[in-house]
């Protein structure tokens, strides 16, 4: 389930967009996917550009600290690629002439795509999960879109409300439930946070091989001493006794039996999700950056100092910073630095 | 097996750096294009005079040289098919003016309206250059180089071939009504018919000898490049050390792809280098960047004098070791060129001077040992994988920024030596360096504000990959070298971050230092892209016979 890996959540949302025309704020008739479009290319991104500092406003996604990334964009209709290519002399021989169309896939109406990678937490702050089963991670997607709605209801409202079968929703579990029904499975989750090589479980080559290659040449020297119309299996029939062609069968039995097993283990093993890395959740990269740069100019500022006023004024930068609590103080999400308006949460 | 490449079909300035050459001054003409039609007639002489790249004897190398570059509008004027321009780089048609915010020439903090007039410092010629809303009427087209060789050695005077070729060129534009004109609002105060460059000179008695510094007084114009079919095959394999890329033990340096600066050959990622139709119009050709770099120089002095008072007491060292020490340490190199990854300690560094001759009480045996050795492969041939931590030569080094040689392989770990590390993630990030200082060779008289610098040029096939990237990324940015917003000391903007970190080797017992007050000492005064053609596509451009189709 790559929609789990890292400790993240790595969310997919589809959700119909209603056909038919609605009507602008400024009283003009458009399409719901029109309006749609129109209030996605309203809604304000991160603070991370002079042009976006200017306009103060910030993305309503930075009212949570969960959200690492998210878009949101709408899918007008599937990407027509051309024509699926065909063996022309297979075609002809068929009698099928490349003059007709090939049918086209379409969607059947566009679609409002939401991804994010939030945190897989109950709530802000809370450390990364190694694992989490299928409804573990329903109930972990369940509380950020709670939160969500707690703290973007109007945004979601603008947006949501030109999808197909949000009418009905007017609170936060409404909303989680409605969401519920557009998710799919993300198949390729990105994630980078490691200061460090990542324990990654690494298959067990080198006694798979083993597992796989014993019982296969079993079968082989059975097979061989069957063809020489030998009695017992090849060279090591004087020690196990076995049979030429019964120990070619069970041989090959076996092999194709440890083979299954082994390709089941494999896939097993491939779907097994990252381990978070240590410092993975939003709260403390954050804080990480809060730290960095006070640090920066903490060891200018100290530069030539003797060693009892660094002391004494390391431990007052420890009493202020806090580098031990991840929430606060902290740098504030979906700003470039701690000196950008509003770039600080205070404890 | 080398490749072989059509010298006399490439611009001479391509392959040589002529300043290493002999060719201690230059004047950069700008011309503007009223007509295709003169465009064409004016391309034709021109084309006849251009220097090649064919390898010179004794007899040949000529007194003066002559190259020939475009801006876009300027193939725009040229009446170049659309099919061709279309298919030219976004960054060479943008030009350099409209490129200002990658590369950190107006304030990244602030959007294009609130910067306001950014580029009011620039020199006229490059402020009124693409300038919206008055019809190109004062854009510049083409870039005309001239190097000239020394009249008489022991002299500061160019030979006079280098007047009567601007002679020439002034009277082929009268020939043609003024319809190709000479552009005359260079320099600060916009009334210089050139942009003249020279050779910094040292006066020896009452000999000038020209050397390699610039006005801050820094040996320049080490290192650059080596690609395949620029030299012999014998001097490639001496030319390489230290210049090429480092493959392994066992293939050592080997000479990068001609396809990274000449356009039409393969490159390093095995692939052509992207060209606009048709393939021969661009092939042989490349491209250019010409910036006109401003040293404030009296900023530098004082900067580098006050930091070194805190570094003297921090070290507990004198002012004149802390001073050389710094500079040291913000370039990568000793004022006099040896690499900081060779010699790294100031007691080396006296002690490897005396070795060398450099002071040697006759001034003429130190400057011939200085030559010697900045000729040697001994200059250039360092890498950094056995130094991660920066202890030698600190990371945000400008020379460890400009040519990160193998500190960027993907195995490096702090901490631990990777003696199998390669320049690969290095050897798309090259670019060749050309040009000459600019301004008073007096080193009493300068201030910030008289005009002095380095009139700079960088050859590459990609503007945007190469030249844009280590501008953006690697001088205005830290982040390859763990460095956070830190720019490069020497050539980054300090408006904002004024920074340079300088590690110690903990075994030293001495602290790290932190330079905390640098000002911008490198600033922009304008500039522009150009494409350089071959010989072939000058011929093609004068017929008007460049056919995409």
């Amino acid at each position: 389930m790559p929609t789990f890996d890292t400790g993240h959540l790595f969310l997919t949302f589809l959700s119909p967009i209603k056909q038919g025309s609605t009507s602008d704020p400024t009283g003009a008739i458009v399409s719901h996917e029109q309006l749609v479009r129109a209030t996605l290319g309203l809604l304000p991104t991160a603070l991370q550009s002079p042009a976006t500092q200017k306009i103060g406003e910030n993305s309503p996604f930075a009212r949570n600290r969960m959200t690492h990334l998210c878009r949101m964009f709408v899918l007008e209709d599937a990407v027509y690629n051309g024509r699926n290519p065909v063996d022309a002399i297979c075609e002809s021989l068929q009698g099928r002439d490349p003059i007709n169309p090939q049918r086209v896939d379409r969607l059947n109406c566009a679609y409002l795509v939401f991804c994010a990678d939030v945190d897989a937490v109950m709530d802000e702050g809370e450390s990364l999960p190694e694992t989490l089963d299928a409804a573990q991670q329903a109930r972990a997607r369940d509380a950020y879109l709670r939160k969500l709605w707690t703290t973007m209801e109007p945004e979601l409202r603008l947006i949501y409300g030109n999808c197909t079968g949000f009418d009905g929703v007017d609170s936060a579990a409404s909303f989680a439930a409605y969401m519920a029904k557009c998710q799919i499975d993300t198949t390729m989750p990105f994630n980078d946070y490691w200061i460090s090589q990542p324990a990654l479980s690494n298959l067990p080559t080198k006694p798979m091989l083993v597992a796989a290659a014993v019982p296969a040449v079993v079968a082989l020297l059975g097979l061989i001493g069957g063809i020489f119309g030998m009695e017992k299996m090849f060279l090591l029939g004087w020690l196990t006794g076995w049979g030429a062609w019964g120990s070619f069968f069970w041989g090959a039995v076996v092999t194709a039996g440890v083979v299954y097993g082994l390709y089941r283990y494999v896939l097993a093993n491939g779907q097994k999700p990252m381990p978070p890395a240590k410092y993975g959740d939003l709260p403390s990269v954050l804080k990480s950056l809060y730290l960095q740069q006070h640090f920066a100019n903490f060891v200018i500022d100290q530069q030539g100092r003797d060693a009892d006023t660094l002391h004494a004024d390391f431990d007052d930068f420890l009493k202020q910073h806090r580098p031990g609590n991840k929430m606060a103080p902290s740098q504030a999400p979906g700003v470039i630095s701690i000196n950008a308006a509003g770039g600080v949460i205070e404890g | 097996m080398t490749r072989i490449l059509n010298l006399d079909d490439i611009q001479g300035n391509v392959t040589r750096a002529y300043g290493r050459f002999s060719f201690p001054f230059a004047r950069y003409f700008f011309l503007h294009i009223e007509t295709p039609e003169a465009g064409r007639k004016f391309v034709d002489a021109a084309r006849r005079r251009v220097t090649t790249a064919t390898r010179w004897t004794e007899g040949t190398k000529p007194p003066v040289t002559f190259n020939i570059g475009f801006t876009f509008t300027g193939l725009y004027l040229m009446g170049l098919p659309t099919r061709t321009l279309q298919g030219m780089p976004e960054a060479f048609i943008d030009g350099m003016k409209a490129r200002a915010f990658i590369l950190g020439d107006r304030d990244v903090t602030k959007t294009e309206e609130d910067a306001g007039n950014w580029c009011a410092k620039w020199d006229p010629i490059w402020r009124d250059n693409r300038m919206r809303g008055v019809g190109g009427k004062n854009d510049v087209h083409i870039w005309i180089s001239m190097n000239a060789q020394l009249a008489e050695p022991g002299t500061d005077t160019p030979v006079p071939e280098l007047e009567e070729q601007t002679d020439w060129l002034r009277g082929l534009c009268d020939d043609l009504d003024q319809k190709v004109w000479i552009m005359k609002t260079n320099g600060q105060n916009g009334g210089e018919e050139y942009q003249a460059a020279s050779a910094v000179f040292d006066t020896l008695g009452d000999k000038k000898i020209p050397t390699p510094k610039e006005h801050f007084g820094i040996t320049d114009g080490i290192g650059d490049p080596v690609f395949e079919g620029q030299y012999p095959e014998d001097k490639e394999k001496v030319a390489v050390i230290g210049r090429g890329k480092w493959m392994n033990e066992k293939d050592g340096w080997q000479p990068l792809a001609t396809g990274e600066f000449i356009l039409g050959h393969p490159d390093e990622s095995q692939e052509l280098p992207p060209t606009a139709q048709p393939p021969n119009f661009m092939h042989n050709g490349t491209f250019m960047v010409y910036r006109k770099l401003h040293e404030n120089v009296s900023t530098f002095a004082e900067v580098v004098g006050e930091e070194a008072k805190t570094y003297a007491a921090t070290m507990g060292v004198g002012e004149d070791e802390a001073r050389e020490t710094l500079i040291a340490k913000m370039v990568g190199r000793w004022s006099d060129g040896v690499p900081l990854a060779r010699v790294p300690t100031y007691d080396a560094w006296r002690a490897f001077r005396k070795e060398k001759g450099f002071e040697d009480p006759d001034p003429l045996k130190a400057l011939g040992a200085m030559r010697a050795y900045l000729s040697s492969t001994e200059v250039s041939n360092f890498r950094y994988a056995d130094d991660l931590e920066g202890f030698k030569c600190p990371n945000g080094a400008h020379l460890r920024r400009v040519n990160t040689r193998d500190y960027l392989d993907p195995l490096n770990t702090p901490g631990s030596k990777n003696p199998k590390a390669t320049t690969q993630l290095n050897k798309r990030r090259r670019i060749l360096r050309r040009g000459l200082p600019y301004g008073p060779d007096h080193p009493g008289g300068m201030t910030d504000e008289t005009e002095q610098g380095v009139a700079f040029m960088a050859i590459g096939a990609s503007i945007f990959r190469q030249f844009e990237f280590v501008q953006q990324q690697w001088i205005q940015y830290g982040l390859d070298f763990n460095q956070g917003n830190n720019t490069c000391p020497l050539l980054g903007s300090h408006d904002i971050h004024k920074r340079h970190s300088i590690p110690s080797d903990p075994a030293s017992g001495k602290p790290p230092y932190y330079m905390s007050k640098l000002k911008t000492f490198v600033e922009t005064r304008g500039g522009d892209y150009f494409f350089i053609p071959s010989l072939t596509a000058l011929h093609m451009m004068a017929l008007g016979i460049v056919d995409p189709t």
